[in-house]
């Protein structure tokens, strides 16, 4: 997008007052989003955006600036003014400039650009037409639909660089169900790295389906306990917990600032040890990976738990210089406005050795968690939270009634000791994660879990 | 640099070229500074210029929308055809056309736009910025030997101009700045660690007071050491300023006109209903002189105002756009909100608070026999259902016995739903405070009686 010559004057000039390395992070990107509310198609919009965003490293201290634009001009007037923030004895040239290639290979079928709005609105009518037909009980359906369609180029002083594309595609379905005075909510999204071919895999309406009956089952929802129980947690979105519970905690920044309680704790056992976790970007098509990260490092597996001891942190190139340590590929950034920062990609718990029903039946008086609305993590104290948005109560060894909704509550280090069992049905779904104002797209995973107690806020005291 | 007034007016004459007879043109550019300190160092330092501009077409009453960052004649182009696309797919809609000068509930008054920017912003220089954050956390980290860490110091600021045109003739524009500075802070005692953060938030930055966003965050953080789970129960919940911003939230999210008409809000046909069992009023001002959500006019250019929504416990209005107004056949109280140029208006608060008591937080906990004083809650957004109701979130603070602070609480949650927390909330104190959460809530102490706590 830049060519090489330019590109170098670029991090020649940014390194012109001293500092130890500068990148160039220049990104297109066109967005489309449809909404159906109400019946109706109420909004389709589209974005294009189109910028650069100049690094500038000088010891600990990082310099940034991001222009709306790519204009020479603009480009050059932004990294003198950038290298004019630093005056430092740290003398550096930049390395001759290499293209990297990535072992992420997923090819792109149907390109947004190709998809016109009249067929996007025929897919958003079709999860709508679903879900009011399935039930007499359901008051409204609203349905997003929306696609990316990324292009990056990066490189740094360190002589990398790359180019790399992306295409995008999510569908959420929220459905509101009504009896009596009873009102309850299911939702349900699917979101990939890959294009329109996605609903080759699953249809809209199989996901407007899938979110219709949860939001029907919950109309029969009892209040949820108070107190500490048993609680199973339900495959793909129930990987929410370890993302929550452990992940953030392993992003090697909390870790530098000694806000985490996996501080010091690399090969030491963190949890019960048949738990393996991993963070993957390579896998294709899911909708955490990636070609390359944001700072232009190919996408790479990294296996953070093993049998219950702690393998590895994820880093960024920062966090990696700093700690001494390999970068693993998880240098994420929201856009070209934003710097990267360490982030989760693909997160999940590898399958283990129990059946379902053997998990199910040994719990007396307990709670199954099946679906969530996200959660939330302090990770100086551990402390984390993440909602149920379907549940069900176990009795003796069974599903019984569902609960309303409620906030499961724990501490990290505490619940990852509690995990007892792991199932065999592991599963992955799509999610956005926020931090640092940035928001990026993220996937949980796990197999059926049961976790040996955890505090469930109901309003049954 | 071309202002961003006149990248709006070369779109304008592109739209009219292109025969497209409605439209609104909204466009913003922006001056953001933003600094990281870690450990008396700069760990990030960033700033930007930065623009975008968004085409809001209205053709045979459907409405179309695209933004741009990029303003170059031929990306204007490429996103006003977009725009063009979008209106072909949308819904045909008999409200959608742009506002009418008779449907404004406010504008009587004048607003004046010189209290949105603080000229004294310019004089504070990137160094200047860089040295109150510094001693922020010097300021944080003196005042207890158990704060061990911070962890996350941000300080960040903003100079924006906002312009609006449309096609019937409209022109606008405003000039705003905000400076925004906040610290967390990590104590630690034996094997216990606690977090506790603050902010500060002004038009300009020589107002931020880093003393007291120091102090605060440390008793935020030092007084819930040691903290433990207590056993589930029913008990009345003292809720701190921080923390009964984050419910009037809630409620601000059931009170959207679009919400309400699209049977998404447990208050749908409830006007004139006394939904809270006390005489509290609500408002939402969106012109209020010292409120940093304060605009001369909203998303779609109606003039902003001051509207009761509810006025001794009872519900007198939802906030309107123009679109959701028509229907109701009400006029728009000025509430179409845009948090940037890259989507069509929605709808969403200003300034918007309940108003305080003249009774201090000391005297309303001192009739509280058992409670839990709630200092700071945790997953707000995954444990609220606005469509349900159901309220259950993570919350820490201090036991509350015989009208005194006890001993600190953590890893419990309350649980309540929306309409039982508007029953049972039954005083509120005097110290209004005001803090940014999707709009500028303001809320003093809240007294709820019977919410079940969770804990062992």
């Amino acid at each position: 997008m830049l060519d090489q010559k330019l590109t170098k004057k670029i991090l020649n000039i940014l390194l012109s007052s001293g500092g130890d390395f500068s990148e160039v992070f220049i990104q297109k990107r066109n967005l489309n989003n449809m909404r159906l509310d109400d019946g109706k198609i109420e909004n389709s919009t589209s974005g294009f955006e189109l910028g650069c965003g100049l690094r500038l490293i000088n010891k600990d201290s990082t310099f940034y600036a991001y222009v709306d634009s790519i204009d020479n001009e603009s480009l050059l007037n932004a990294a003198k003014i950038l290298s004019s923030a630093v005056d430092s004895s740290s003398k550096n040239k930049v390395l001759d400039l290499t293209e990297n290639k990535s072992p992420y290979d997923a090819k792109v079928e149907k390109y947004p650009s190709g998809m016109t709005q009249e067929n996007k609105k025929i897919l958003l009518d079709a999860a709508n037409e679903k879900a009011r037909n399935f039930s007499k009980y359901i008051i409204q359906v609203s349905a997003n639909l929306s696609d990316a369609d990324d292009t990056v180029f990066i490189a740094n002083s360190n002589g990398l660089l790359i180019n790399d594309s992306s295409v995008k595609v999510f569908l959420a379905v929220s459905i509101i169900a009504k009896k009596g005075n009873e009102v309850r909510t299911g939702y349900k999204s699917l979101a990939k790295t890959m294009g329109y071919e996605i609903f080759d895999l699953k249809n809209p309406e199989a996901v407007s389906l899938e979110a219709s009956k949860i939001a029907i089952k919950m109309l029969d929802a009892v209040n949820a306990p108070a107190g500490s129980f048993p609680v199973v947690i339900g495959p793909a979105f129930g990987g929410v917990i370890f993302h929550e519970a452990c992940g953030h905690g392993l992003e090697a920044d909390a870790i530098i600032k000694d806000s985490s309680v996996f501080k010091d704790k690399l090969n030491k056992k963190i949890a019960s040890s048949i738990l393996t976790a991993v963070d993957d970007s390579t896998m294709p098509y899911h909708w955490g990976s990636y070609g390359f990260d944001s700072e232009g490092h190919p996408s790479q597996k990294n296996i953070l738990i093993e049998k219950g001891i702690l393998k590895n942190y994820i880093f960024d190139y920062k966090s990696a210089c700093k700690m001494n340590m390999k970068q693993t590929g998880n240098g994420r950034r929201q856009s070209y406005r934003d710097l990267p920062v360490p982030r989760m990609s693909n997160t999940y718990i590898e399958c283990g050795s129990d059946e379902n029903d053997a998990i199910m039946s040994s719990v007396k008086n307990g709670i199954y968690a099946k679906e969530f609305a996200g959660g939330q993590v302090d990770t100086a104290t551990g402390d984390f939270v993440f909602g149920i948005s379907e549940g069900y109560l176990i009795k003796n060894g069974a599903i019984a009634e569902p609960i309303k909704g409620a906030t499961l509550i724990g501490n990290g280090p505490d619940i990852l000791n509690r995990i007892e069992a792991i199932g065999k049905d592991l599963d992955f779904a799509p999610g956005f994660c926020g931090k640092a104002g940035q928001s990026i797209t993220n996937e949980v995973g796990q197999p059926t879990i049961l976790v040996d107690k955890i505090t469930v806020g109901g309003t049954e005291v | 640099m071309e202002k961003i007034i006149d990248f709006c007016k070369h779109a304008f004459l592109k739209i009219k070229s292109k025969n497209i007879s409605e439209f609104e043109i909204y466009g913003s550019s922006s001056a953001h500074n933003e600094i990281e300190i870690f450990e008396e160092d700069i760990e990030n330092l960033s700033f930007a210029d930065t623009k975008g501009i968004g085409f809001r077409v209205f053709r045979d009453q459907r409405m179309g929308y695209a933004y741009t960052s990029n303003l170059s004649d031929f990306a204007i182009d490429s996103c006003i055809e977009k725009a063009i696309e979008n209106s072909k797919v949308t819904n045909r809609e008999e409200y959608n056309y742009l506002p009418l000068q008779t449907e404004f509930m406010h504008g009587g008054t004048a607003f004046n736009r010189d209290i949105l920017y603080a000229p004294e912003f310019t004089d504070f220089s990137i160094e200047d910025k860089i040295k109150i954050s510094k001693e922020l956390e010097l300021a944080a980290k003196k005042r207890d030997e158990r704060i061990k860490g911070i962890s996350n110091l941000i300080y960040e600021d903003t100079v924006s101009e906002t312009v609006i045109l449309n096609s019937l003739g409209l022109e606008d524009s405003y000039k705003a700045s905000a400076a925004f500075l906040y610290i967390s802070v990590i104590s630690r005692e034996g094997e216990d660690v606690s977090t506790g953060d603050y902010f500060g938030y002004e038009r300009t930055p020589q107002k931020l007071d880093t003393e007291d966003i120091a102090e605060t965050a440390v008793k935020r953080s030092i007084s819930l050491l040691g903290a433990k789970k207590v056993k589930s129960q029913v008990a009345d919940l003292m809720l701190n300023p921080m923390v009964s911003i984050q419910f009037l939230g809630i409620i601000a999210s059931v009170i959207m006109a679009d919400s309400v008409q699209k049977g998404k809000s447990l208050l749908a046909g409830r006007i004139g209903e006394k939904i809270f069992s006390q005489n509290f009023n609500i408002i939402d001002d969106g012109i209020m002189p010292d409120g940093l959500a304060s605009r001369p006019f909203d998303g779609e250019g109606v003039p902003k105002g001051r509207t009761a929504v509810f006025e001794e416990g009872v519900l007198r209005t939802y906030l309107y756009n123009t679109y959701t107004a028509r229907k109701d056949k009400r006029l728009s109280t000025g509430n179409a909100s845009r948090s940037s140029y890259k989507g069509p208006p929605d709808i969403g608060i200003s300034n918007f608070y309940i108003e305080p008591s003249d009774v201090p937080e000391n005297k309303i906990m001192e009739k509280i026999d058992k409670g839990f004083y709630v200092m700071d809650i945790i997953g707000l957004h995954s444990g609220t259902n606005p469509v349900s109701g159901q309220i259950s979130v993570g919350a820490k603070g201090i036991w509350i016995e015989n009208g005194r602070l006890t001993y600190p609480v953590k890893e419990v949650t309350i649980a309540t739903d929306i309409l039982s927390f508007c029953k049972n909330l039954t005083e509120i104190g005097s110290n209004l405070k005001f803090m940014p959460a999707g709009g500028y809530i303001g809320s003093p102490s809240m007294h709820v009686r019977d919410i079940a706590i969770s804990g062992s």
